[in-house]
């Protein structure tokens, strides 16, 4: 969420879910929105039954795809292109919004000029998308009242991940489709609270909030808060932790409730460095690929047996419930966390979660209004709520934005971090299918999902498969330079030729041991979607 | 057969406690969050009666649940045993009935006894009374003027209300309803010709009320004749997502796959639960073939059973015009739209 | 049968479902009607939140790797090894060679209490969790 945090002054959704469906252009960006949002799918259909226009920019013909009014089957990483394209074509055709961008933003200028060094013929090659319908969707962008623009992992997980996002506000600010209700730049997450963990300051650098550890201000604050001495450098991130090789910087994990044996990339890596830690404690549900490597797991009770509250991709704080006792010895998390601190000589006695949320409230700003009291009728609070009498914030950047004046950063395309060659000729993507769900640690436990979905499929463009005599449903070999597995043919023309795509949900076929860790430098976000893999048939 | 009496509206909660010490207590109701289910009332006290809004979801869920365990099995190399558990549940009191939730009970009663007895849904079935309460209005998506259960009827009801403002007509329809009438006569006089001409005026203008028009018996017809299209079902297929959500609000789907969970090495239960014949996995069988395409062929087969092989077979469809189904799908693929589609010359 | 409104545990949308409790088993899920994002539906994954829950997969006792064997011990031996653990590293190598990954599947509580645990028990920021992933 870097990006968006340089550009507006907030990395979130600056719209809610349900503004989507009266947008009267829907611009859906690296979204597979049907299988990995269904309900931001459900507006955006209600929407065009309305008689919207949805755009569709997806190297895959997804079902989205073939819903949309224009599809943009772009070549995998060739977003900024593409956006800088539009925003040429907005420029030349006089389509830009003059007064919102002398009012609410600044650095114009500086687009401006590499606007003018962008050659559409070059944009046309770039991104494989005839010139004609790049200029229909800027136009049907830059010319709606009310247009928001979607976008997911698709433009996230790549080497340019900042970039692009950089990109796309640059087009909601020219074309003034920001701080208006039904008008927007809204990314989707993908977890039910990456939003909340991000904003509880589980992240290297920031306090809750997103107040930087490296601001002495802001240090004192939670010292005095905590009454201790906190460390000064930012921490390491996961893939600087996971890859350390084990007996490097890190020695010894607590890892609650993640598997990155199977999420994270190159994950041949991933393993080396878990087997050589010191000491591993880990804590799931179940017996998870990376609790195996563990020498503590600790069981922890589910959703149903525990009360907290989560923030979705709207910003919207909800309560979980407790429904039924924690199972056999199970203890939720914050059980766990308690104990430990205790033991090693720092009590946290908190007598409930409401109790936890109250010091939230105390020291996170965009959570200073909000109660478990208050969230227990009525469907939650969306941040930022200032206080006991705030309503909460269904959209953003009313009026201004977060950071005051919108700030154009200029983005130029930048190569994936690797590209098909002869031993690699194609192009791997990868993503998520509607019945399965990250690592599938618990989806895969549920009978009819698993029923619907049970193992990986390698979606293979059927020309690519005629050239390598792969029929449909066959084992095939797909390797990288970093490893190779196993798995099931299915041929669709969903994927263009010379492109493969696949899903991380299955160990038996773990695609992560082929991807790259080269990551955004800024977002640190990992190129999951573009690497170079080859594809065989398993000899019988 | 039927008899008629009045229950003044002052008389309902009194009534309902009397009824609450007799049956286990079930009733729309509209909790704190805002949404109207049926739920068993713990309290005639706190109880929220909801009769304004319909209930989100039918009785299904108490009469075939979700999801139940209907066995418990060993097995070890001797061979395999099965003990079947049946929930026996306090005789129940259903208030508030719609007649499209009350039609959707016959039909159930039919599916579950019609080649074997199933004894887990007869069993619950037993022991139920249903108190059905008139539409005088009918709600935004409801069309069972189309499906021909509604809004006014007296099949299935033991009991059957008709609001008429300070007082309730109530007829008793079956004998369970005749024994709450004589067991508790204090509540209750004789309706007068007025009332029950009042009556017959509400049936009236609750006709004439419902906001969509949804000509199920065309499709019907076009259906029988093999007049729809392929391109409807291609259309519909598109937009599907697949979530079951149609299938499991529906008040007459009663498709379900049963499960072993294992508890050891040698033992475990035997769940049953709700299927939907939308899933791919509902048709595909053992070696991976399936015979049902995906999608095109399993929303044609969905609505054909609704609105098809139930005519020809029950003489009515099993779709009751209750309209759960039309505003939660997600890509606007509903019986209403399908009727829709197929209805265009 | 017992309806509690809790929030799904899958994606970002962070649809309110009910989860249909009886006997001490969490037996089914429905959507919220008037819920603003779930609006009366769930996706498949939803539909089916109550699936996992009592899957005998379910880890309940905490274990610990003994001769190289995962365990089941008590809460107190698996709490106790974990901390003796934890303070030798911080004691020997420093606090910054301590790594601890929060979740975006857990809670907001969980996740503040597990980064204040770091940052002012252990005494490092090397806390982080999948967000990008």
């Amino acid at each position: 969420m870097a990006g968006l945090a340089t550009t507006f002054g907030s990395g979130a959704m600056t719209n809610s879910i349900n503004e989507i469906e009266q947008a009267q252009v829907i611009l859906a960006v690296g979204t597979n929105t049907t299988e990995a949002h269904p309900q931001v799918a459900r507006r955006m259909l209600d929407a065009v039954d309305r008689g919207a226009k949805l755009i569709v920019i997806d190297p895959r013909r997804t079902r989205l795809a073939e819903c949309a009014t224009l599809h943009l089957a772009i070549r995998p990483g060739s977003d900024i292109a593409l956006l800088n394209g539009m925003m040429r074509i907005i420029l030349d055709e006089n389509l830009h919004d003059d007064l919102f961008i002398e009012m609410r933003t600044e650095n114009f200028l500086a687009l401006r000029d590499m606007l003018y060094r962008v050659d559409l013929a070059e944009v046309e090659v770039e991104t494989g998308v005839p010139r004609d319908r790049i200029a229909s969707a800027a136009r049907l962008y830059a010319r709606a009242q009310k247009a928001v623009i979607c976008y997911c992992l698709g433009i996230t997980q790549h080497i340019c991940g900042t970039d692009n996002v950089q990109s796309i506000a640059n087009l909601a600010m020219l074309t003034g489709h920001v701080e208006k209700e039904w008008t927007g730049v809204d990314p989707l997450r993908g977890q039910n609270n990456v939003q909340g963990a991000c904003d509880m300051g589980a992240l290297p650098s920031v306090y809750p909030s997103y107040q930087p550890v490296a601001d002495p201000t802001f240090r004192r604050k939670f010292e005095q808060a905590w009454g201790v001495t906190l460390p000064e450098q930012p921490g390491l991130t996961l893939l600087d932790m996971t890859h350390s090789g084990g007996q490097g910087a890190i020695r010894g994990m607590y890892i609650m409730g993640e598997n990155p044996m199977l999420s994270d990339p190159d994950a041949t890596k991933v393993e080396a460095t878990l087997r050589g830690l010191d000491f591993l404690a880990v804590s799931d549900l179940f017996l998870t690929e990376t609790a195996q490597l563990a020498h503590v797991v600790f069981p922890a009770a589910s959703f149903a047996e525990k009360t907290g509250t989560v923030t979705n991709s709207e910003r919207r704080v909800q309560l979980i419930r407790q429904v039924i006792p924690p199972l056999g010895e199970t203890w939720p998390d914050s059980d766990t966390i308690m104990a430990l601190a205790a033991r090693l000589g720092y009590p946290m006695p908190y007598e409930s979660q409401a109790e936890v949320m109250e010091e939230i409230a105390l020291l996170t700003p965009i959570y200073s209004g909000i109660f478990h009291d208050r969230l227990e009728t009525g469907w939650g609070l969306q941040w930022p709520c200032w206080g006991r009498e705030h309503p909460g914030t269904p959209f953003l950047h009313k009026y201004y934005f977060t950071r005051g004046k919108g700030h154009f950063v200029p983005a130029q395309p930048i190569p994936a971090s690797e590209l098909p060659d002869d031993d690699f000729p194609l192009l791997l993507n990868t993503g998520r299918v509607y019945h399965q769900y990250h690592t599938g640690t618990m989806s895969r436990q549920c009978p009819t999902l698993t029923r619907e979905a049970d193992r990986a499929l390698l979606q293979l463009n059927p020309a690519d498969a005629k050239g390598l005599a792969i029929r449909q449903g066959e084992m095939v070999r797909l390797t990288s330079r970093r490893g190779s597995i196993e798995l099931a043919a299915s041929l669709t023309e969903e994927v263009t030729a010379g492109s493969v795509y696949t899903t991380f949900h299955f160990h038996e076929a773990p695609i992560n041991r082929l991807t790259t860790a080269a990551a955004d430098p800024k977002a640190k976000c990992p190129e999951y979607k573009i690497c170079a893999v080859r594809v065989e048939k398993v000899s019988p | 057969m039927s008899s008629s009496h009045i229950l003044k509206k002052d008389h309902l909660i009194p009534l309902l406690r009397k009824l609450g010490k007799a049956y286990r207590l079930v009733a729309p109701m509209q909790n704190r969050h805002g949404d109207t289910l049926f739920a068993e009332v713990a309290s005639v006290e706190t109880m929220a009666l909801d009769l304004d809004h319909q209930p989100q979801e039918s009785l299904k869920p108490f009469l075939f649940p979700q999801q139940e365990v209907i066995a418990a099995y060993e097995a070890d190399q001797a061979g395999y045993a099965l003990h079947p558990r049946y929930a026996a549940p306090p005789p129940t009191l259903y208030f508030g009935v719609r007649s499209c939730d009350l039609a959707a009970i016959l039909y159930m009663d039919v599916i579950f006894s019609q080649r074997t007895r199933e004894p887990h849904y007869l069993g619950r079935r037993h022991n139920t009374v249903l108190v059905g309460l008139n539409c005088n209005a009918p709600f935004p998506n409801c069309f069972c003027d189309a499906t021909k259960n509604g809004p006014f009827s007296e099949l299935g009801a033991d009991l059957q209300l008709t609001d008429l403002g300070d007082r309730f007509l109530v007829t008793a329809g079956r004998a369970q309803g005749e024994t709450i009438v004589s067991r508790w006569p204090q509540f209750f006089s004789a309706a007068e010709e007025a009332e029950i001409k009042k009556q017959y005026q509400l049936y009236l203008e609750a006709r004439g009320g419902f906001q969509r028009q949804v000509h199920v018996d065309l499709a019907i017809r076009r259906l029988a004749e093999g007049m729809v299209d392929e391109a409807v079902w291609q259309q519909l297929s598109l937009r599907c997502q697949d979530c079951a959500g149609c299938a499991y609000v529906c008040p007459t789907c009663t498709c379900f796959t049963i499960v072993d969970q294992p508890r050891s090495a040698t033992s475990g239960e035997r769940l049953r639960c709700w299927d939907a014949c939308t899933f791919a996995g509902f048709t595909r069988m053992a070696g991976g073939h399936n015979p049902v395409e995906p999608k095109k062929a399993a929303i044609k087969h969905r609505f054909l059973h609704k609105l098809k092989y139930d005519v020809e077979k029950h003489g009515r469809p099993s779709c009751v015009g209750c309209g759960r189904c039309l505003d939660i799908c997600f890509g606007g693929t509903d019986i209403a739209r399908f009727v829709e589609l197929a209805s265009e010359e | 049968m017992r309806e509690v409104l809790t929030t799904c545990v899958y994606c970002g949308c962070g649809c309110g479902v009910y989860l249909r409790e009886e006997g001490g088993r969490v037996v089914g899920a429905t959507a919220s009607r008037n819920h603003p994002v779930s609006r009366g539906n769930l996706c498949v994954k939803g539909w089916h939140l109550h699936e996992f829950i009592h899957d005998p997969a379910r880890l309940t006792t905490p274990l610990l790797r003994k001769n190289g064997t995962l365990t089941p011990v008590s809460w107190d031996e698996a709490l106790d090894y974990t901390t003796a653990a934890l303070g030798r590293l911080k004691a020997d190598h420093g606090p910054d060679s301590l790594g601890v990954l929060a979740s975006a599947k857990c809670t907001n509580e969980e996740n503040y209490l597990l980064q204040k645990f770091t940052r002012a028990v252990l005494g490092t920021n090397n806390i982080d969790h999948c967000a990008r992933l």
